[in-house]
């Protein structure tokens, strides 16, 4: 901002140099080809017209405008280059400013760009971050609910499997009982489960408090 | 009167079908009696009685001769014990040889109570042990409910094969 108005003095300084320059000039110029037309000099005493010759006159007159066409040309020629070297440092100027400009610009450019790079790896690790938990989380999930199903099966079959068993032994073993063998067994769970008779026989003789 | 059941009398229709017979046999007794004082004539043979019956009778009558009292407290006495005695029901998984019964009943007389009457009866889904109902509880140590509760294992048994 500080540069762009720095050139922008610059230059309107620089046109007003240059306008100045080209006023001169074409006083200069104007002073050349349109000479003020001054009253002849009276002469002081006719006389005097008489001193000197007309070839000498002439040859003075040649020369004065000689002279003055040379002085003429060489502030033509002065201006020109003066012009130019002006012309050439303003388009230096102009180029180092546009390019400072255009460095600054690029700078701001690479700077902001530089930000935005870094806000958006931010947020994209960030967002990387969050895509991690919440697959880590959705794996252990489904990590669970597969166990919990595998354990479900495993039980379900189980329970089948038992009941199956269970039915064959039952189904199997019904067809020939032999209670004679079983005496001793059973007098040994009657041995057993003795105090749970005692208590019960204890509970029905004495009447309810 | 203390009455000493034999095992043999286990259950209520046992004791049921003892009372009835000690009936039948003091009717007849109380005619015997009669027809003794009318007639010096020896009336026809005793009425016929089981072994059982026979040993309730001469237990009941001690070292004297029965009489139609001692009969009628024997009867008196078996009725008592009908409607107070402590009952247990055994079911097993098929009908109890005379053998099994007898020892199960003098068991369960010898630690539950001297007078208790045992029923019997038969489950052949139970494949083995036995089921006992005293009072209000069940006690179930059949083989059928150890297979059921022993269902879970199963698996687990199967798996080390």
């Amino acid at each position: 901002m500080t540069g762009n108005l720095f050139l922008q003095i610059f230059v309107i300084l620089d046109v007003f140099i240059i306008g100045g320059a080209a006023a001169i000039a074409a006083q200069h110029a104007y002073a050349h080809f349109r000479p003020d037309k001054h009253e002849p000099e009276k002469p002081h005493s006719p006389a005097g017209h008489d001193h000197i010759p007309a070839a000498v006159k002439e040859r003075l007159l040649q020369e004065s405008q000689n002279k003055l066409e040379t002085a003429l040309n060489h502030s033509v020629a002065r201006l020109q280059h003066d012009l130019a070297n002006t012309t050439e440092q303003i388009n230096d100027m102009v180029k180092r400013l546009a390019t400072e400009v255009v460095g600054s610009e690029l700078e701001h450019y690479r700077t902001d760009l530089a930000k935005l790079h870094e806000q958006a790896e931010k947020d994209l690790g960030e967002i990387k971050k969050n895509v991690d938990s919440h697959q880590a989380e959705l794996t252990t999930m489904v990590a669970q609910e597969l166990e919990a199903e595998k354990q479900q099966l495993i039980k379900q079959i189980d329970t089948k499997l038992g009941d199956a068993v269970g039915s064959f032994l039952l189904e199997t073993l019904q067809h020939n009982i032999d209670l004679g063998s079983q005496t001793p067994y059973l007098l040994a769970l009657l041995e057993e489960h003795k105090a749970d008779f005692m208590k019960e026989v204890v509970d029905e003789t004495q009447p309810a408090a | 009167m203390k009455l000493n059941l034999q095992p043999s009398i286990s259950s209520p229709q046992d004791l049921k079908s003892i009372i009835l017979e000690i009936r039948q046999y003091a009717h007849w007794f109380s005619q015997y009696t009669v027809k003794m004082r009318a007639s010096d004539s020896q009336p026809e043979g005793p009425a016929p009685v089981s072994q059982v019956a026979a040993t309730l009778i001469k237990e009941s009558s001690g070292k004297e001769q029965p009489s139609q009292k001692h009969l009628d407290d024997l009867i008196a006495g078996l009725e008592a014990l009908e409607t107070s005695a402590p009952r247990i029901t055994i079911t097993l998984a098929a009908p109890a040889p005379g053998s099994l019964k007898k020892v199960l009943v003098q068991w369960c007389r010898e630690h539950v109570a001297p007078g208790v009457l045992v029923d019997f009866r038969f489950n052949s889904t139970l494949l083995g042990g036995m089921v006992v109902q005293y009072g209000s509880h069940v006690y179930d140590w059949s083989f059928r409910r150890q297979i059921l509760n022993a269902r879970g294992s199963f698996p687990e048994a199967l798996r080390r094969v």
